[in-house]
Order: C-alpha cells, then structure tokens, then sequence
C-alpha cells in the first residue's frame, strides 16, 4: 500500500503507470483522480489551497486506506492527495487498487473516496473574487460516507 | 510549554504567539485546555465551539476530554475535515 502526501504537482497517469508496472497478479485495476475545477456554482476558483497536519493526515489516510484494502480484499491501494497550494486543472487525489477482478477494485476506490471527503485530515480553501473560503463536505459528501461506512461494516 | 496546532479555519483565527505557550497553571486537562483557549482567544474559541472540533494529543485523537495535559505535549485542534 503506497500512501503519499504531495506538495508538489504530480501526474496521475505516470503514477499509476508505475504502481501497475511489473505486476502480473491483478486482472483488474480500478483508479479515481480528482482535479482542481475552475469554477465552483459558476464561481472563478483562482486557486485552491489544502491544510494538512504532517505525520497525522499520513496516518490517518494509511489507516483507512488500511480498513478498505482488508475489507475488499484488494491486493494494493494507492493514496496520493496534494496538500498547499494547488492550480485549476491540476490533480488533488489519485486513488488506485489493484485486484484479482473488478468488483474488489471499484469497490475500494469509490469507498476510499467516500471515506477521504469526510474523514481525511485534510481542510479545502478555495479563493476566488469574493476573497476565500474554507469549504465543508456537502450534505451529498456525508450521505455517500453514510452509505459507504454500512457496506464497510 | 506545549505546542498548540490549529488546523483549517481554525489557523485564521489564531492570534500570534499562541503556538507555543507556558502550560497555564489552572489547565490540568484537554478540557480545560479548550477552555484556557477560549478566555485567551475569544474569537478562535467561539471558532472551535461552532463546529464539533476534533481533538488530537501528541498525534493522537482524544476521546477523553478529562485527559491530562503534561509539559512537553502536542495538542491540535481539528475542525470538520473536507479531502478528496
């Protein structure tokens, strides 16, 4: 299980691309990248920015990542997440498994994401022309985290 | 002294040179902890206590607000999170 914080951009294709690599077990690999939108409701996003708290956010996101990569049976999970200032159009998260099939390989990546909205310690501001503000997961983010905690249960 | 790490919105509301403090006589525990931080910070207190605030003790979550404070701890504020 490869879990990483990155301050830096990173290429979601060539991560994966090197997660895989080597690989003959899984027949199925399942990935999920989220990307800085440039508009949030029709409103300009100029920049967004992710707090973090070192060692803790890492072990947090390897402790969940944990639970899913047990519970779907999965043969590895990869986590990586941005955190500081990040541009429209760059990626913010990378979440990859790798599976004997498909089912396995869905199922954690969705479940993943579910969890990281609400559970990863990790706090979104997004500037824009009104100034910034700090977001919150939506009503939507806490119903899938609902859904999701049930099937992990 | 003890480090104090406020995250999220929480870092905007934190006065300069509230990192890093004498621990205060009257605080024994995180509960009194949160409590020292609202008579010292009204604004950042009333930030902590508009949304459940989680609390983590040299790295990890507290789930006892009557655990001890001691010299030398860590202790972070964590308000609602939003990753992914």
């Amino acid at each position: 299980m490869i879990v990483r914080v990155a301050p830096e951009a990173f290429d979601p294709q060539a991560e994966t691309a090197s997660f895989v690599s080597g690989r003959d077990e899984p027949g199925a690999l399942a990935s999920f990248v989220g990307y800085c939108r440039a508009a949030t409701e029709g409103t300009e996003v100029s920049e967004l920015s992710i707090d973090h708290y070192p060692g803790f956010t890492e072990r947090e996101i390897a402790r969940l990542a944990g639970d899913i990569h047990h519970r779907f049976g999965c043969l590895d999970l990869l986590v990586i997440h941005r955190v500081g200032k990040i541009a429209p159009g760059e990626a913010i998260v990378l979440v990859a498994a790798l599976a004997i099939h498909r089912g396995e390989a869905f199922d954690a990546v969705r479940i993943l994401m579910d969890y990281l909205k609400t559970d990863a310690p990790l706090w979104k501001k997004e500037t824009g022309p009104a100034g910034a503000r700090w977001i919150e997961p939506r009503a939507e983010d806490h119903a899938r985290r609902a859904v999701a905690g049930k099937e992990m249960a | 002294m003890i480090r104090l790490v406020f995250l999220g919105k929480l870092g905007d509301a934190v006065p300069a040179g509230l990192s890093e403090v004498a621990l205060p006589g009257e605080v024994k525990t995180l509960s009194d902890l949160r409590d020292w931080v609202g008579r010292t910070a009204p604004l950042l207190g009333r930030a902590i206590a508009a949304a459940p605030t989680r609390i983590v003790l040299n790295q990890t979550v507290a789930h006892d607000m009557s655990a001890s404070v001691r010299d030398g701890d860590e202790i972070a504020f964590l308000p609602p999170m939003s990753g992914g």
